[in-house]
């Protein structure tokens, strides 16, 4: 910690320049349990890759599917180009179906089963030798690359009204994998001293994204309020309906020039 | 199954009506399911007329007016075993073993004792409103194939539509299904469309279908306009299937329509 709320990280990937302030939240939905959250956050600083995830609530063990993929995206060094992912989805996506095996169901938990699981993913692989970062995203967990009170980019999803019930998202199915896929993408960019990546599952997005639209968001709240601040600050953002009342997961990640 | 009821035997529409409220019970079932439970999202009733009226919910649910979802999930009549096509993903097809319930089988006779049954669904809703007064407001999907038998349906028709919990109104759609090859009247904005007295009598008993609804009419490719009537008249095959389709759709929840790409074999 550095007096603020955040972990500087040092990782392989690090260069004698620059250092990665790291903040993260994960709230599950109001009145719900820790152990129900669907979104999750995953980080690994030998890779210096940041995912998150959110798992479709009425799907086949979402939750599971959805960690799978974050904790597992981080510790790779490869699925970075679309083909890699789409590979890397197949297998993750047939492990799970085989975990599965021998389990007995119901009829209506068979054919859940059947369908699969599905979670919506962005990933973030950050180069501090550039500084630059590299990313892939299926559905509308979202990447937003801020600059001072600027937004940069905001990836995949760029609007707050875009953001609806029905995205694409990424299935572990083999069929429906690969007629999602298509709905991959890859965006790179540059970064400054000061600049700050945050990722971020659907509700909280939007929320991000509105705020930019209405000239009233700055990214360096979530270091100044404790995690007891942030968690009263986003129920009651939730309880006012300004947020929907969704599990929550941000990451904030600072890209910081090294003070020797 | 071809477009018409034409030259069917009575027998064989019942078969293709117990067919769709199966499936659709089948669908509110996986809907609520997450992982290995089911939520109770929705109760259900299942009311039948002809020779009387009835529940149609037999085996562990006979006598059942108002069944919770959960319910329905844990006690269908059987589960038949069957065979599935899907694709596996590179680009070939593979058959795999699956199960499908069954909680309701065709039934048929001569008469249309239409306005007991509508009474009968009011006894229902009246129970289910006292209990559930902040509850979402039930949606009745009342399939006829003729004209009532027992008198004018106007009276109660109007009476279910007076219901309503505190966030809405009971919506009443009606589909009437033709033996003959009339043209199809699908979700009207006015009655002057309408061919006859029935038509008319239906009509004015068929709320206006929501926001919600529409969106889900236009999913499925169908007609319907604000201002439209939840209302089928001189329906076909298809129109009962879309009928229950968009009857069903105001969930709040994702139907996942596009996640199905399997075949049934």
């Amino acid at each position: 910690m550095d007096g603020s709320h955040g972990d500087i990280l040092s990782s392989a990937k690090q260069s004698a320049t620059w250092d990665l302030q790291l903040r993260q939240l994960l709230l599950p939905k109001l009145d719900h349990d820790a152990s129900e959250c669907e979104d999750a956050i995953a980080f690994d600083i030998h890779t210096a890759r940041f995912a998150v995830t959110d798992g479709a609530t009425e799907a086949f063990h979402a939750q599971q599917w959805a960690r799978n993929l974050a904790e597992h995206w981080v510790r790779n060094e490869a699925t970075l180009t679309l083909e890699e992912f789409r590979q890397w989805v197949a297998t993750e996506g047939r492990e799970l179906h085989d975990s599965w095996q021998g389990l007995t169901l119901s009829w209506y938990s068979e054919e859940k089963a059947r369908t699969g699981s599905f979670a919506a993913f962005v990933g973030v692989e950050i180069d501090l030798k550039t500084p630059s970062w590299k990313a892939i995203a299926l559905g509308d967990t979202c990447l937003l690359h801020c600059r001072g009170g600027a937004l940069v980019k905001s990836f995949p999803l760029s609007r707050s009204e875009s953001f609806n019930s029905t995205p694409i998202l990424v299935a572990s199915n083999a069929a429906l994998h690969e007629s999602t896929m298509s709905s991959a993408v890859v965006d790179s960019g540059s970064c400054e001293s000061g600049d700050v990546l945050l990722l971020a599952s659907d509700a909280a997005a939007s929320w991000c994204l509105q705020r930019f639209e209405h000239g009233d968001f700055d990214a360096d709240f979530l270091t100044t309020k404790d995690d007891e601040e942030l968690r009263r600050f986003f129920d009651s953002e939730r309880q006012a309906g300004r947020i929907r009342n969704d599990d929550l997961a941000i990451v904030r990640i600072e890209i910081k020039r090294r003070i020797n | 199954m071809g477009d018409s009821f034409s030259g069917d035997s009575v027998r064989k529409k019942a078969e293709f009506v117990a067919e769709v409220v199966n499936h659709t019970l089948h669908d509110l079932v996986i809907r609520c399911t997450k992982t290995e439970e089911v939520r109770n999202y929705y109760h259900v009733s299942v009311i039948g007329y002809g020779r009387n009226v009835s529940t149609c919910f037999s085996g562990p649910l006979a006598g059942r007016d108002m069944v919770p979802i959960s319910d329905v999930a844990d006690f269908p009549l059987q589960v038949k075993s069957s065979y599935k096509r899907v694709s596996d993903g590179a680009g070939s097809w593979v058959e795999i073993p699956v199960r499908y319930p069954v909680w309701i089988h065709p039934t048929a006779d001569g008469k249309t004792p239409m306005c007991a049954a509508l009474i009968r669904v009011k006894d229902i809703l009246q129970r289910w409103l006292a209990e559930h007064p902040r509850g979402f407001p039930p949606t009745i999907l009342h399939l006829t194939d003729g004209e009532s038998s027992d008198g004018d349906p106007d009276e109660v028709g109007r009476q279910i539509m007076t219901l309503g919990t505190d966030d809405g109104p009971v919506l009443l759609f009606n589909c009437h299904i033709s033996t003959r090859r009339s043209a199809k009247i699908e979700y009207p904005t006015e009655e002057t469309s309408l061919p006859d007295g029935f038509a008319r009598a239906l009509f004015a008993i068929s709320s206006t279908l929501p926001t919600n609804f529409l969106a889900a009419a236009a999913q499925l490719g169908v007609h319907a306009v604000e201002g439209s009537r939840g209302f089928v008249f001189n329906g076909d095959p298809s129109s009962i299937v879309q009928f229950y389709e968009i009857g069903t759709s105001l969930t709040g929840m994702t139907p996942y329509k596009w996640m199905d790409h399997t075949e049934t074999s």
